[in-house]
């Protein structure tokens, strides 16, 4: 069961991601937001091979649906349920994509989006390498941060600092990106992707039933909270 | 620029009056070149620090304006598919499995599926790859990223193979593989190959030809090698590494530029660890770094650490720096009563100066004399960034863009600007890979009359060279000292 989401299509993981956008809007009131979440928590607690990062993720989409809780009590009267429903369907919007897309193997993707889609194939191949590149940036990230830190240009615990030190680190980080995605191109063209006219696929884009099950699983779980209304 | 198959043969080259102007840079990089390329012809291609050595094969390979625009003059006739090895093999990687890499240039191709797996388990083969097609390129080590790429050109039958350093990133053995399955392949195919190299010693007796650039890129020499190794003092002098000519005199700037400004501190590791975590959502890796590594780093003395890549080196140079937290163990003598990876920033900075392995992650401004005057104004310390500019041979590109100069350039302008503020610490990163021998006995004489000044200096190196002239040499392996 754990494999189901590591070798799921990546279509399918794109699919049930965005059902969770059809599902957001059914959540009206607070419990519909609770069933809808407890049925994703549920399907991710017995498909995802871990639930540590499912978890990071959570932090991350509960940032911003706190925010959103705080501005809706604040401006809409300062009623709790209705900021409460808000928050959590931010979360039911947002968190099953973010956790799902940590599961895209870029060539994988490239494949299916270029041999059943049909979308042209420069265009998915350059997103391909470059979707694969993303994960390197954290060590870039890293690398910035030494570099400014032992040449005096770390933060203090200010928080003004901090907050500076975060713009510069993502500038530099934007730059570096796109250093580092020019030499990529470089070493891409100079292997026949600037004048490929008729590419072909080193694998094939299968469509399994396993990705049908999941797929139809996904989906049941974006109607969860259409269907408890 | 065109690339013309009826006029030329395949696999050979021809530049005519060719240029190049980085955008930015008043002066061309190259100037009217003229370059022939005979099909089958091995060219070692040489030439000081910033000639335009990667210019000319950039354009050879026709990818110059990809990794940064300027203006091209001249004519590029190029018959043939090509294959391009660059410096950092890391950049060549495009997927996240090592088969589906090797079969990049064969889908662009158009070749069919069932031929282009025959190509890329021969060509694994070829290059000593010895790993399945689902073997993640993110775990190959920088000599096997080296040859993946070497795998992924000789996978698609270039005629042409250029090679942009293809070894000065690499430890000794995996150089040694690396080249042994260029010249094997090259054997094989009777491809024609291209070698930019600066420690040319290795390829001079594989080649049939030396093409010599200075440092304003006109070619200076075009001989066969036996003619070029006869007269091998001139040509040092100028900054090649002549094979058989001792390793230059390191070039001492004066006292002044290098003196420490507090006076000298000791660093002292114990029982050292770090672990090294990687995390995604398919589950969390541990790599043990440093496993109980003692070693201290001296006032007055230069200490290199060596070692086979992945044995440690950068990572104890970060910790030693206080960079990287100690998982377990302690890192003492930065002062300030704390830990060295809980200084702040600048108390840090006035004591230690560091160097990032890739050279554009320290940069901080938008001009060499800015970058090298920065963190002396951030420490209040009086920089003459003019003169370490031109001890270290960039006095001309005092207004240069720090993203605009060569390889070689970039890092001795990193060096500068982690150095110029004279801290008494100096942790270094492989400071000399892409330096001629000039540059390279200036780089070597700063942190040598540095260390004779009363500086801690410590270096991650594979540099024979530079390890010949350490007062004391730590040979790490598997993140332990050996002793």
């Amino acid at each position: 069961m754990r494999r189901l989401v590591v070798d799921a299509n990546p279509l399918v993981l794109l699919l049930v991601g965005f059902a969770a956008v059809v599902a957001s809007l059914a959540v009206r009131d607070l419990r519909t937001g609770v069933i809808a979440l407890t049925a994703y928590a549920v399907a991710g607690a017995v498909l995802l091979p871990s639930l540590r990062f499912a978890l990071l993720r959570f932090v991350a989409v509960g940032v911003a649906s706190v925010s959103v809780v705080w501005s809706t009590w604040l401006l809409g009267g300062h009623d709790a349920e209705l900021a409460l429903t808000a928050g959590l369907r931010i979360v039911v919007l947002a968190l099953p994509g973010a956790v799902l897309a940590a599961f895209l193997d870029p060539s994988r993707l490239a494949d299916q989006m270029g041999q059943r889609l049909h979308v042209p194939a420069r265009f998915v191949v350059a997103f391909a390498a470059a979707l694969q590149r993303f994960s390197a940036l954290r060590e870039v990230w890293v690398q910035l941060d030494r570099a400014r830190r032992a040449r005096g240009f770390g933060p203090t615990r200010n928080p003004v600092s901090l907050a500076r030190h975060g713009g510069a680190l993502a500038f530099a980080m934007l730059v570096a990106a796109l250093r580092d995605a020019g030499r990529m191109s470089a070493a891409m063209d100079a292997r026949g992707f600037a004048d490929a006219r008729t590419r072909t696929w080193a694998e094939p884009a299968p469509w399994t039933r396993a990705d049908s099950g999941l797929l139809a699983l996904g989906l049941f779980l974006a109607l969860v909270p259409w269907l408890v209304r | 620029m065109t690339a013309d198959a009826t006029t030329v043969r395949r696999g050979s080259a021809r530049l005519e009056g060719f240029g190049w102007r980085p955008l930015g840079r008043r002066v061309p990089v190259v100037r009217d070149l003229d370059l022939t390329v005979e099909p089958g012809e091995r060219v070692l291609l040489a030439g000081p620090s910033g000639a335009g050595k990667s210019t000319v094969l950039r354009a050879l390979a026709g990818v110059l304006g990809s990794a940064g625009s300027g203006d091209a003059y001249g004519e590029v006739h190029v018959a043939g598919r090509i294959g391009l090895l660059m410096q950092n093999p890391a950049d060549a990687v495009v997927a996240e499995r090592i088969g589906r890499d090797v079969a990049f240039g064969l889908e662009n191709a158009g070749v069919a599926r069932e031929e282009i797996w025959r190509r890329v388990r021969l060509a694994l083969e070829a290059v000593r790859l010895p790993y399945a097609v689902d073997h993640p390129t993110a775990a190959l080590s920088g000599g096997e990223q080296q040859r993946l790429a070497l795998a992924g050109v000789l996978a698609s039958d270039a005629d042409l193979l250029l090679l942009d350093e293809p070894t000065s990133m690499l430890d000794a053995p995996n150089a040694d593989g690396v080249r042994r399955c260029v010249l094997e392949a090259v054997a094989r195919t009777g491809a024609t190959l291209v070698v930019v190299e600066h420690r040319i010693g290795p390829w001079l007796s594989h080649v049939d030809r030396v093409v010599v650039l200075d440092a304003d890129g006109v070619v200076v020499r075009d001989t066969d090698p036996v003619t070029f190794a006869a007269d091998p003092v001139a040509l040092a002098e100028q900054g090649v590494w002549m094979p058989g000519v001792a390793a230059p005199v390191p070039l001492e700037p004066p006292a002044g530029l290098v003196a420490p400004s507090g006076g000298g501190v000791p660093v002292v590791a114990e029982a050292l660890h770090v672990d090294l975590r990687r995390s995604s959502m398919r589950g969390t890796t541990v790599t043990p770094a440093l496993r109980g590594v003692d070693v201290e780093l001296v006032p007055g003395a230069l200490t290199v650490l060596t070692g086979p890549s992945g044995a440690g080196k950068s990572t104890l140079v970060a910790a030693l720096a206080g960079l990287v937290a100690p998982t377990s163990g302690i890192v003492s003598g930065l002062g300030g009563g704390r830990a060295p990876h809980r200084m702040r920033s600048r108390d840090l900075a006035r004591r230690v100066g560091w160097v990032p392995q890739n050279p554009e992650h320290g940069f901080v401004t938008t001009h060499a004399r800015d970058e090298v005057a920065a963190t002396g104004a951030r420490t209040g310390v009086t920089v003459d960034a003019a003169a370490v500019l031109a001890h270290l041979g960039l006095g001309d590109h005092a207004a240069a863009n720090p993203y605009r100069l060569s390889g070689g350039e970039q890092r001795r302008l990193a060096t500068a600007a982690a150095l110029a503020h004279r801290p008494p610490v100096l942790l270094l990163d492989e400071p000399t890979v892409g330096q001629d021998r000039l540059t390279w006995a200036a780089v070597v004489g700063w942190v040598r009359a540095a260390a004779d000044a009363g500086a801690a200096v410590g270096i991650a190196t594979h540099d024979p060279d530079l390890v010949a002239l350490a007062d004391r040499v730590v040979a790490l392996q598997a993140g332990e000292v050996l002793r």
